[in-house]
């Protein structure tokens, strides 16, 4: 037999259903410890005994099939739909055996869908902690299917797992419960209106369409002889249904699962005691990211110094290696220091990973939303928009489809506004490099100045996104109403090969993704640099000569001014000159006039523009630290790079919507144009505002 | 001659530099990503 089996992961959110998938597949798809993770359906193959291929496929959690939000719909949608490519032949309900009475609601209603289900019961090596114990054949029995009892931590029962699925045929279809106990009238009518049709799945998309109203399915109604009830009606009768399910569910229970509370240690009251408390929780949270923040900078100045005189030695050695030309200076000025601007800030946005990573896995980030829950509504946030806004330090796009798991769409469409105001991890490169220009090192009771500024940085971009929801809030004619409750996951010791694997993967797409934009800018960059129309920039030599013919100057200054005559005279340096105006006000000059343009493309390219710039202009070679340091301000005189530009330039990046892929992703989760471009426009220019209030006030 | 050969070479890096960014800024509607291809989450960031 050639077909492949498909075979979907469900269950409810943050059980496992991803970690499944990876020791299934053997691929590497994210995993962390809070409920909505996963937002798209993602698939692989897995190879089962006795040669058989199996197409899994991980799907976001739902807590049940009356979905909600977007990415709870996808799993209905696919479940509802026998003529989908991916409609499982197999349904594997994974659960979390802490959880199991709330998870094995969606299990029975799988089950009542007539569709093959196993029922996997992840997290097997939390039972000893808590005191479970767990009769299988019971459960078995009761709920009329196969159980592996599964931990992928320990990589326990994925073999058995796999011989479950091969063995798919052999599984009951018998439903759990009788759909039609829930209205017996109502059901008989449906029965007779479509005699064709599984009741429960009739039940499911008329239910579907009155919790979520973009379904397009009018063929019920279109039934003339058949009466659907009101909205209200329905919305009780699944209640109803609920209620129902638990009762079974404590039925199975009741026999199937003990649990002995003397020997379930209980820390994670202790601990959420004091991680939640109304003063210690907030306390506890700043001197993380303080700590964070130091750490930043304590552990990544030597690797960080170490590579910026590596791209040094590499660039001047490709300058006296290769035969001089055109593409040799090409090299060595252009791609050379643009790729150094790039890779000089491994080793920080390693670290800062490495910090998400853990407080995400460990459970600590879901406590971090409970204390924020509160104050967030005041901002018209529901507790879910934090998710977006804390996984947005990493990047804006996976934050923004991150927001899928919030049901209410005003809410959602301002956490997807707002979103990109915090300080993602493009934002570090520009903040690194400023600070250690124009703030002083020292220190305050151990803490450096240089990361306290970091810091405030990062409390900038999240008070901006506070701030900007509660104005949209009063804005937005949009009606709606919230229930929500954050669900607390337990805690966890963070496991190594999750985050080891986070951080190398999220590090190596920064490093390619922005590598691959800088390469391209920097090629670009330093043709328009390197060449130039009319006299003033071909006869270079000439007119630096004769200018400076009684000034006895060494043949090396000589050079220098030239350098810096053609580059003023080059392609570039002509458009640089012409947007200067606009932002001398701010502080800038025109080298920065370019870097801040083309970091529209992405905003970390901003260094290893500086950089290209600064290296076809001048002819020694220097670390871009250096550089930067020792630029001179072309009106005023002095460093460029002062308090007040550097202040001035650390605010626009702080609030500049410089991402085209945000927009990007903007317009695709919003459906309209009109979003990211207001988003563009008000975001850059209060940036400007700010900055050029900024400046003058500081300069 | 080597002169040429250079000259010739920064132009085609400069073709690739620009089409390039052609490519990866025309508003094209991304797809939905698969597993199958290690598309990383964060790919479309940059
Ligand atoms: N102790 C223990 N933890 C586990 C086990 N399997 C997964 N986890 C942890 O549970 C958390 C959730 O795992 P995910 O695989 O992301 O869960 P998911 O169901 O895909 O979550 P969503 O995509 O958000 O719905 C992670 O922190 C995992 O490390 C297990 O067998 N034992
Ligand atoms: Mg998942």
């Amino acid at each position: 037999m050639s077909k492949q089996i498909n075979v979907a992961l469900i269950g409810n959110p943050n059980t496992g259903k991803t970690s499944v998938f990876n020791a299934l597949t053997g691929l590497n798809q994210k995993v962390g410890n809070y409920p909505g993770i996963t937002v798209e359906k993602k698939e692989g193959i897995c190879k089962l005994p006795r040669g058989v291929k199996a197409h899994i496929i991980d799907l976001p959690g739902t807590y049940s099939l009356n979905a909600s939000s977007l990415d709870e719909n996808v799993v209905i949608e696919l479940l509802l739909n026998k003529n989908d490519k991916d409609f499982p032949d197999v349904a594997v309900v994974v659960s979390d055996v802490e959880n199991l009475k709330r998870n094995l609601l969606l299990f029975t209603q799988i089950k009542d869908l007539e569709i093959p289900a196993i029922l996997v019961i992840n997290m097997a090596d939390r039972m000893r902690y808590k005191g479970i114990s767990l009769d299988i054949p019971h459960l078995e029995e009761q709920l009329n299917t196969k159980i592996a009892l599964v931990s992928t931590r320990k990589k326990n029962g994925i073999v058995e797992l796999k011989e479950l699925i091969s063995n798919y045929k052999d599984l009951s279809t018998t439903p759990c419960m009788n759909a039609s106990e829930i209205d017996r009238e109502y059901f008989d009518n449906l029965r007779k209106a479509f005699p064709n049709q599984l009741l429960y799945k009739l039940w499911l998309v008329i239910t579907q369409d009155v919790n979520f109203g973009k379904t397009d399915r009018n063929e019920i109604d279109a039934v003339a002889n058949f009466k659907t009830k009101t909205k209200a009606d329905l919305k009780r009768l699944q209640q109803k249904e609920t209620i129902k399910r638990y009762q079974f569910i404590n039925n199975t229970l009741k026999k199937g699962q003990t649990i002995d509370l003397n020997t379930a240690k209980d820390l994670r009251i202790k601990l959420d005691r004091i991680l939640t408390h109304k003063v210690w929780g907030y306390v506890i949270f700043f001197v993380i990211l303080l700590t964070i923040f130091q750490a930043i900078y304590d552990w990544s100045s030597v690797p960080m110094d170490f590579i910026d005189s590596s791209f040094v030695s590499l660039s001047e050695w490709t300058k006296n290696g290769l035969p001089e030309g055109a593409f040799t200076s090409l090299l060595a000025e252009g791609i050379i220091p643009g790729l150094g601007g790039i890779v000089i800030f491994i080793p920080q946005i390693a670290f800062l990973f490495l910090f998400i990573s853990v407080l995400e896995e460990s459970g600590y980030m879901s406590r971090v939303v409970f204390l924020m829950d509160r104050g967030m509504r005041r901002f018209g946030l529901s507790g879910k928009s934090i998710v977006p806004l804390i996984s947005g330090t990493a990047c804006a796009i996976p934050a923004i489809m991150a927001t899928r798991n919030i049901e209410n769409w005003k809410e959602r469409l301002i956490t997807i506004l707002v979103t990109p105001f915090t300080t993602c991890s493009a934002r570090l490169p520009v903040y690194l490099i400023i600070i250690s220009l124009v703030i002083p090192e020292g220190r305050f009771l151990g803490l450096g100045y240089q990361a306290m500024t970091l810091m405030l940085l990062y409390l900038i971009g999240f008070g901006a996104a506070l701030v900007s929801a509660m104005i949209l809030n009063k804005i937005l004619k949009i009606k709606s109403k919230t229930f929500f409750v954050v669900e607390m996951p337990n805690y966890k010791l963070p496991l190594f090969k999750n985050v080891v694997l986070t951080v190398i993967e999220k590090t190596k797409a920064f490093v390619f993704g922005a590598g691959k934009i800088i390469l391209a800018i920097s090629i670009i960059l330093w043709f328009l640099a390197s060449y130039g129309p009319g006299d003033d920039f071909n006869k270079a030599e000439e007119i630096i000569s004769t200018e400076y013919a009684n000034q006895n100057l060494t043949e090396d200054e000589v050079n220098e001014h030239v350098a810096s005559y053609k580059l003023e005279h080059s392609f570039l340096g002509i458009t640089g000159r012409a947007i200067e105006p606009a932002i001398r006000p701010l502080g800038y000059d025109w080298k920065i006039g370019i870097a801040l343009v083309s970091s529209f493309a992405a905003r970390e390219v901003f260094v290893g523009t500086l950089a290209t710039i600064y290296s076809v202009g001048s002819d020694d070679e220097e670390t871009i630290k250096n550089r930067m340091a020792g630029e001179v301000n072309p009106i005023l005189g002095g460093p460029l790079f002062t308090f007040a530009s550097g202040i001035s330039l650390l605010l626009f990046y702080a609030f500049a919507m410089q991402c085209m892929s945000t927009l990007a992703i903007v317009q695709r989760e919003t459906n309209s144009w009109k979003w990211p471009i207001l988003q563009l426009v008000i975001m850059s220019g209060f940036a400007y505002l700010i900055a050029l209030i900024a400046f003058q006030l500081l300069k | 001659m080597n002169e040429i050969i250079q000259t010739i070479l920064v132009f085609i890096a400069l073709g690739l530099a620009v089409s390039f960014m052609i490519k990866k800024f025309s508003w094209k509607k991304p797809k939905t990503k698969k597993a199958f291809s290690d598309a990383h989450d964060c790919d479309k960031c940059h």
